[in-house]
């Protein structure tokens, strides 16, 4: 045991003991309480945490009463309009009683009876139990929204939640998403900050038959901002799921997504990037579960690693023995800015059908000569030369977005975040 | 301004560039001539500073400044630019960037303001037109998916953009339409300049009859062999390289 687990059982004890919440919520937590007291604490040895040292945060108390915090980041995007909700030092900031919401959404705090139907149904039942920290998550959130989308609605305005890491009070947000029959919407969860804090939003969501969510996930968590957090998905027949998953790196950061398809000729496009400035961690877990036949995933994943940043990737496809005519690609290209640059990628595909057709792989790049060459020649500066290279390739990921605006955005604040990491490749 | 001294340059052992000397002086244009094989290529390598050529003996000056001790960047800012034979294909870099940071490289090399996005894109559409390229072609990928004729055309646009003081132009006109040529040709024409010179590498007296050169040499087993006026090329046209006691055989590509 350590510190911060104590702290959070004891914490988790109290409140069971205490006030209970929403119905489903405190059912939820008994049981993962009962988990997370069962369940070994990852060491070294455990298998999904085997390159990604938890020190950072064993030796800390966890910090979980709430902080009057009245001011923080509100990380905007040019050009960009969507409706914003604000989780701030574990608390829901924005009132979303007065939120002006197009027709067909509905959103609910995590303690609003209103939403027991959905969250009873969904809620801690597509995410894995397999996550240590989404127990936690389930044991300790207390703020945290649930989004319905009815039937049939087409959402054009973008939905954001927006997490900011504070000092002297850990994040433990939940986002639940329900995306009805044919409906339509775009979710991004965005999530900042670098002081000394820690964070496990995970989020749910449930894409029905016939339904598209495009998605995003931006982790940017650096230098003393903790962050462990889970995506997970399960999508109906001919759904289709677009997720964009970005990330920086702190001292501790990782990022479990897990993709289940309950129905046939649904589609996921998945592409994840990861720029680690110096010093920086950050680990990316994806498992994609094809369990029933005709789903088709194309997962991209590209990183760039700087001076003394570790890197960790581990992809998994499984084609179970129904899920004849998958079509499933993985791909995983690391670029090494430095000798000190560290990346253990292990993408791994187990098909159990006969006829299917999948793709999986890893690459290290090095830099091309002759493009390096040519770009020499016009006079270009060998280290800025080096980053116009190396950044052309997660370029083509963010040239994939759909929305001009958040691709602009994530363009100049990506390049200008790889101008200032130095490259050192001899 | 650029004067090369005996120059011997090879790859790790193998010797190429045999002994050349040659002088050009701001205003001029030389062509250089001479069968597939004979070093011409090579010569652009080592004046822009390649990795892996070696020279083994003599010297090449920049307006007395030694060309040879620089870096490959620093040969750029000080005015010595290459059009490629083959110009590389650089996906995922855009072309407007590429040339935006080249252009401010060499615009604070001479101790000028950067240009902005916008001062830049101005310049960047009016070289675009010169070249008759689409606008578009400034925002793909560096060279990515251009037919030969195009990459040739995005070559001589960064020529004018970058305004340096010696281009070696190397076949430049290889694989063009006569349309294509033409506006290669004109494109060089308009930054002729008494203080900037060409070295335009050819096989083809039809370049010649657009940019006239006034010193005609012939480069064979990386040495000049002859040297002359405009008349030279004509020759070479008309005789082939037999003339000179070499046998031309054309190369495959
Ligand atoms: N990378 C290389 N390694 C070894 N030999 C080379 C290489 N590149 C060119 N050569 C040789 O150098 C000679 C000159 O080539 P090049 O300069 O390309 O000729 P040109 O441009 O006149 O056709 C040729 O014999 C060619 O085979
Ligand atoms: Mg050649």
């Amino acid at each position: 045991m350590n510190q911060w687990l104590e702290d959070v059982i004891a914490h988790a004890d109290t409140q069971a003991a205490g006030h209970a919440g929403a119905t489903w919520l405190s059912r939820q937590r008994a049981l993962s309480l009962d988990k997370l007291k069962d369940n070994a604490w990852p060491t070294r040895r455990t298998e999904a945490w085997r390159n990604t040292p938890l020190k950072p945060i064993e030796s800390r108390p966890a910090l979980l009463s709430p902080m009057a915090i009245s001011t923080w980041q509100e990380p905007a995007i040019p050009d960009f309009e969507s409706i914003d909700i604000y989780i701030v030092g574990g608390e829901l900031k924005t009132d979303i009683s007065t939120l002006s919401l197009p027709a067909g959404i509905s959103i609910y705090s995590l303690h609003d009876e209103k939403a027991a139907a959905l969250a009873s149904q969904f809620m801690g039942k597509i995410k894995p139990e397999t996550h240590v920290f989404g127990l936690v998550n389930d044991v300790v959130a207390d703020a945290g929204i649930i989004i319905d989308v009815a039937e049939d609605a087409v959402i054009s305005t973008p939905l954001r939640l927006i997490h900011t890491a504070t000092e002297g009070v850990e994040n433990h947000s939940r986002l639940l998403v329900n995306v009805a029959k044919n409906a339509k919407v775009t979710i991004l969860e965005h999530g900042i900050g670098e002081q000394e804090s820690m964070n496990t939003s995970v989020s749910e969501f449930n894409v029905a038959d016939n339904a598209t969510l495009h998605h995003y996930r931006f982790a940017f968590f650096t230098q003393k901002a903790l962050h462990v957090g889970g995506c997970h998905f399960q999508i109906g027949e001919s759904s289709y799921l677009n997720s964009t998953i970005v990330a920086f790196g702190s001292e501790l950061s990782k990022l479990n997504v897990d993709v289940n398809y309950l129905g046939e000729h649904a589609k996921v496009d998945m592409n994840a990037m990861y720029l680690l400035a110096e010093g920086e961690n950050f680990d990316l877990q994806s498992v994609i579960e094809h369990a029933v036949p005709n789903g088709t995933t194309d997962e991209k994943v590209r990183g760039i690693i700087g001076d003394r940043a570790r890197a960790n990737f581990g992809g998994r496809i499984h084609i179970h023995p129904d899920a004849q005519k998958t079509l499933a690609e993985l791909n995983n290209r690391n670029l090494l800015l430095s000798r000190r640059s560290l990346v253990n990628t292990k993408p791994e595909l187990e098909i159990y059908a006969d006829d299917v057709r999948c793709a999986h792989g890893a690459t290290i790049a090095e830099i091309d000569e002759t493009s390096l060459y040519y770009l020499l020649t016009r006079g270009i500066p060998r280290s800025k030369a080096l980053v116009m290279l190396n950044f052309g390739f997660i370029q083509e990921l963010i040239n994939a977005i759909e929305d001009e605006s958040i691709r602009n955005w994530l363009n100049n604040m990506l390049s200008n975040r790889f101008q200032s990491m130095e490259v050192q490749v001899s | 301004m650029l004067s090369i001294q005996n120059l011997h340059a090879g790859i790790e052992d193998k010797s190429i560039i045999k002994g050349i000397d040659l002088t050009i002086n701001p205003g001029e244009v030389h062509a250089i001539m001479g069968p597939n094989g004979s070093g011409k290529s090579t010569l652009g390598y080592v004046l822009s500073g390649r990795d892996g050529y070696e020279v083994t003996e003599g010297s090449a000056t920049l307006n007395g400044e030694d060309l040879l001790d620089m870096d490959i960047e620093e040969r750029a800012v000080a005015g010595f630019f290459l059009a490629f034979q083959y110009p590389v294909e650089i996906p995922g870099v855009s072309n407007m960037v590429f040339m935006k940071e080249a252009v401010n490289a060499a615009r604070e090399a001479r101790k000028q303001e950067p240009y902005t996005a916008g001062e830049f894109l101005k310049l960047a559409k009016e070289a675009c037109k010169q070249v008759q390229l689409p606008l578009d072609f400034l925002k793909r990928g560096v060279n990515e998916g251009f037919s030969g004729g195009e990459k040739k055309r995005n070559e001589i646009m960064q020529m004018i953009l970058l305004q340096p003081t010696i281009c070696f132009l190397d076949e430049t006109d290889s694989g063009l339409d006569i349309d294509a040529l033409q506006t290669v040709a004109n494109g060089v024409n308009s930054q002729r300049d008494p203080n900037r010179s060409f070295v335009v590498v050819t096989h083809y007296q039809r370049l010649l009859d657009f940019i006239e050169p006034d010193f005609v040499h012939i480069l064979a087993d990386g040495k000049i062999v002859q040297s002359g006026d405009a008349s030279l090329a004509l020759k070479v046209e008309k005789e082939g390289y037999g003339f000179l006691g070499i046998n031309y055989v054309e190369e495959d590509v």
